[in-house]
């Protein structure tokens, strides 16, 4: 019996070889591209299970996918196979508030699990920019975080216990429902972040926050981003733990106005620090920044400060800053935002260095760069912006990139804060975190999936050539169906 | 050579500014239903841009294509300022182009080729109207029906045409389709859009008031701008004060159609002569929010299981206690009451017509 028939006695009609279906499933937003055999949609532990099952008896790569909006080819089936879309398993199963718990289905978007908590005064802190869209199986497998990591941490700091079927098709539990627990290896730690190399994850418990009462929003504008990047590096040794901390160049506060004109937005190179508390706390604490940014002398001084206190106010302006990364085009219709070298971090100290860097970058290989994102955690976003219809461009683009990435790396870096490794950045691995640490993942790797059927070709775990995608843009662009890739 | 017959190709830029973010996943109404990427906006424009590269267009890639309502909200929500809808609608033109299309798409084709309405139907355009002495040959105003009303909800076309006659509305003698099923599934319109144009400039007509959202896109975007453009809604917004409507002890809750309230920004006369005669309380999602009724871009026709799932998603969204859903568009009336609403789903005019009742 064919492969598909086999899915098809699995899940019925939620599995296909169709090729339109498999052109839509071969890229996520970043530039890789591999083109499934397969799209199954499980809506269960036990589908997930048996389909891995037979993936492992047949020996055939399995890609889990959520929605799809990783910006490092992590949903790409590089290899072909089959691609597992989780994103119809999206249950919240249980709201165990008095555990400070709840237990979701993998293909939950976070919003909506945020919607839900929210009249009962909690949230799920992990606040991507992809909030709207994203699931939380993604956000676990990539330890994807957002605006509000500086105060609240990653994914990792909200996971309690996983379910995961792992390479045989057996199911795991990975941890417990209790804030703690020293009971042998973290395996739920081990899961986070492994990008569905490891396993699928199938459940989650969750651990939620109280709400905070009450926010605050202090944007102030500076005369260069280097100047703005100083301002984060005093307020942090000045001991202030702001909620968010965002950086937003001159050019995504020129995008920002084109979506939204109505913001409330001044000229120059723009930090938005929140704060969140009691009304006191924060009203101090905004105060306090304010004064921080405007007290230095000279060219350091912030050119305005203003506090935002109304709540409408300052949700208009988080969701247009969510979103404003794909919307250069706005600007310039025949640009568009490749995701490339995007990610990058530093400690906090070096952000004026890498924005520097990134700035000579962007001059030397004539590629614009829109700088933006969660400087309060060292976390710069890089939108590089091409024509894609100019080969010149397209070529310089990886070098820039590239150029990026090895700078974060030697500013004692990473090449990704939070969106991954995927494809788009596994050369990098070795560089990254050091030939023993990868030999010991790979050893890791082996051991749970010693068929290599888990997403292979990702993370830089598999024994082959490590670069696969290289900065990204060098990977397939085809696009069309034809088997593995 | 007709439009059918030039070798189109959509426009690359058009598609490159989709960076495939996913954003319009979480609006798109016919994914929500599917479940599969290919049924979603980001797919559609993977699709589009792979027919472009010549990727073999096979029945996954019409049902892609075809499954969208061109409901537009994705466009509104894309941070990249892409207008998928419009893709979607040049992607379904070039096939048709080479011959390649749905049943459905056929079928409109043929059904207003043979009788200049999308239902095939043979008899009188005009069999509503009980008195067509007096029609002026000329007159500054003209009401255009559109197909639904003409042969589906006659009562909503007369009720419609009562009102605007007091205003000097005259009516064309021999309407057509407005072409709308045939632009929005891929087919050239011309033949019936010349002859509603010829008949148009004939009565010397400067506006024309529609009460279907989708004739009212169509001879907006579609026809050349020589006359305004008017949609019942408004022309009653406009002239609620001489309507002298008596208030009705009701509640009800509107649907924005989205030809109407995303495609033209139309969403507050409906309210405003709905609150002119009872209480109006809105659904979950409004105005720029407010989801698809599942009946456009040809998905009622083609794909009616998905259309009848699209509705019965958007009634959720119906607030509780209301004694009937409001819209101005026939087939949003027709898709959400054959969807099972609970309660009656009535045109604009007829409430409308019940306060004048009442009167
Ligand atoms: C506009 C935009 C803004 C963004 N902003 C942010 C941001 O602020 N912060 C941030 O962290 N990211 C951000 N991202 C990146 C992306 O949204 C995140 O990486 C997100 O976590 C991916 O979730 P997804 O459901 O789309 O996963 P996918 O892209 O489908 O998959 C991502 C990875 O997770 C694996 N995976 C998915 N589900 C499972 C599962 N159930 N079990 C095992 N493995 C699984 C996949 O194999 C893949 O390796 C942004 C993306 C976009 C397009
Ligand atoms: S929201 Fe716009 S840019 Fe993003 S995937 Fe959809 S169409 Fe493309
Ligand atoms: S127009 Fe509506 S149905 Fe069509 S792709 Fe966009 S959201 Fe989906």
């Amino acid at each position: 019996m064919d492969i598909i028939d086999r899915l098809r006695d699995i899940v019925g009609e939620r599995a296909t070889a169709a090729p339109a279906e498999r052109l839509c499933y071969s890229s996520d937003a970043s530039q890789v591209r591999g083109t499934p055999d397969y799209v199954v949609r499980p809506l269960s532990t036990a589908e997930v299970s048996a389909v891995v099952g037979l993936a492992a008896a047949e020996g055939v790569p399995i890609t889990a996918r959520g929605a799809g909006t990783g910006l490092a080819g992590g949903a790409v089936p590089l290899r072909g196979g089959i691609v597992l879309d989780l994103s119809g398993m999206n249950r919240i199963l249980e709201m165990d508030l008095a555990n400070l718990a709840v237990v979701v289905e993998p293909g939950v978007i976070q919003a909506r699990l945020n919607e839900r908590l929210r009249p009962f005064g909690f949230f799920f802190p992990p606040d991507p920019g992809s909030a709207n869209f994203c699931t939380i199986g993604g956000l676990i497998a990539n330890n994807g975080s957002g605006m509000r990591c500086v105060k609240y941490g990653t994914t990792r700091n909200y996971v309690l216990d996983l379910e995961v079927v792992l390479a045989d098709g057996s199911v795991v539990r990975t941890g417990s429902r209790t804030l703690k627990s020293a009971a042998g290896y973290d395996l739920t730690r081990l899961f986070i972040g492994s990008e569905g190399t490891l396993g699928v994850v199938t459940g989650a418990v969750l651990r939620v926050m109280p709400l905070p009462k009450a926010r605050r929003l202090v944007i102030a504008s500076f005369s260069s981003a280097e100047e703005a990047g100083r301002a984060v590096a005093r307020t942090f040794a000045a001991g202030i733990v702001p909620s968010a901390c965002e950086i937003l160049d001159r050019t995504t506060v020129a995008v920002l106005r084109r979506c939204e004109p109505s913001l409330k937005l001044p000229d120059g190179d723009v930090l938005l620090f929140e704060v969140d508390g009691s009304e006191g706390a924060v009203a101090e604490a905004a105060a306090e920044i304010a004064a921080l940014c405007s007290s230095s002398s000279g060219a350091a001084a912030a050119a305005s400060v203003a506090v935002v206190a109304g709540a409408e106010e300052m949700e208009e302006i988080w969701a247009a800053r969510r979103l404003v990364g794909a919307a250069v085009s706005r600007l310039d219709p025949t640009k568009s935002r490749i995701y490339v070298g995007e990610d990058v971090g530093v400690p906090i100290k070096m952000i004026p260095a890498l924005i520097r860097e990134v700035a000579e970058i962007s001059v030397r290989f004539g590629i614009p760069a829109m700088k933006y994102g969660h400087i309060g955690d060292g976390n710069l976003h890089v939108a590089l912006f091409i024509d894609v219809l100019d080969e010149g461009e397209k070529a310089r683009l990886a070098g820039a990139a590239d150029a990026i990435h090895r700078a974060a790396i030697r500013l004692g870096g990473t090449v990704s804060s939070e969106h991954g490794i995927g494809a788009a950045r596994s050369e990098y691995m070795a560089e990254q975190v050091g030939f023993v640490a990868l030999s010991v993942m790979r050893a890791i790797k082996r051991a749970l999936d010693p068929k290599g059927i888990m997403n292979p070709g990702k993370l830089g775990l598999d024994d082959g050539p490590a670069g696969v995608g290289g900065s990204g843009c060098g990977a397939r662009a085809d696009g069309t169906p034809g088997g593995k890739s | 050579m007709t439009r059918d017959q030039q070798e189109a190709k959509i426009d690359q830029r058009a598609l490159e500014l989709c960076v495939r973010c996913g954003t319009c996943r979480s609006v798109c109404p016919a994914f929500e239903v599917l479940g599969w990427e290919s049924k979603n906006t980001r797919g559609r424009i993977m699709v589009a841009k792979a027919l472009r590269e010549g990727f073999p267009p096979d029945a996954g890639v019409l049902d892609s294509l075809n499954t969208c309502t061109t409901c537009g909200i994705c466009a509104a929500k894309c941070p990249a300022g892409a207008n998928p809808p419009s893709i979607v609608q040049e992607a379904r033109r070039v096939l048709v182009g080479r011959g390649v299309m749905t049943a459905a798409q056929a079928g409109f084709r043929a059904k207003v080729a043979e009788s200049a309405n999308t239902f095939g139907e043979l008899g009188d355009r005009l069999g509503w109207l009980s008195d067509r002495e007096g029609l002026p040959d000329r007159a500054d105003s003209v009401y255009f029906v559109g197909c639904l009303d003409s042969y589906r909800y006659p009562e909503v076309a007369a009720r419609t045409f009562e009102i605007l006659r007091r205003f000097g509305v005259s009516l064309l003698r021999d309407e057509k389709c407005c072409g709308s099923p045939l632009i929005r599934t891929g087919s050239p319109a011309e033949t019936v859009m010349e002859e509603n144009l010829r008949q148009i400039r004939e009565m010397k007509a400067k506006t024309v008031i529609t009460g279907c959202a989708g004739c009212y896109s169509t001879l907006k975007r579609d026809y050349p701008p020589e006359f305004e453009v008017v949609s019942v809604p408004e022309f009653l917004a406009l002239h609620l004060s001489e309507l002298d409507l008596k208030r009705l002890d009701m509640t009800v809750t509107y649907h924005d159609p989205c030809h109407l309230g995303r495609h033209a920004g139309i969403y507050d006369p409906p309210r405003e002569v709905i609150r002119a005669i009872c209480r109006l309380v809105e659904m979950k999602r409004s105005r720029e929010e407010a989801r698809c009724c599942g009946g456009g871009g040809g998905v009622r026709a083609g794909y009616p299981d998905l259309s009848l799932e699209i509705a019965k998603h958007r009634l959720q969204d119906v607030p509780d206690g209301v004694d009937a859903i409001v819209s101005c568009c026939p087939l949003c009336v027709r898709n959400l009451s054959d969807a099972g609403a609970g309660v009656e789903v009535i045109d604009l005019i007829d409430l409308v017509a019940r306060a004048l009742e009442t009167a």
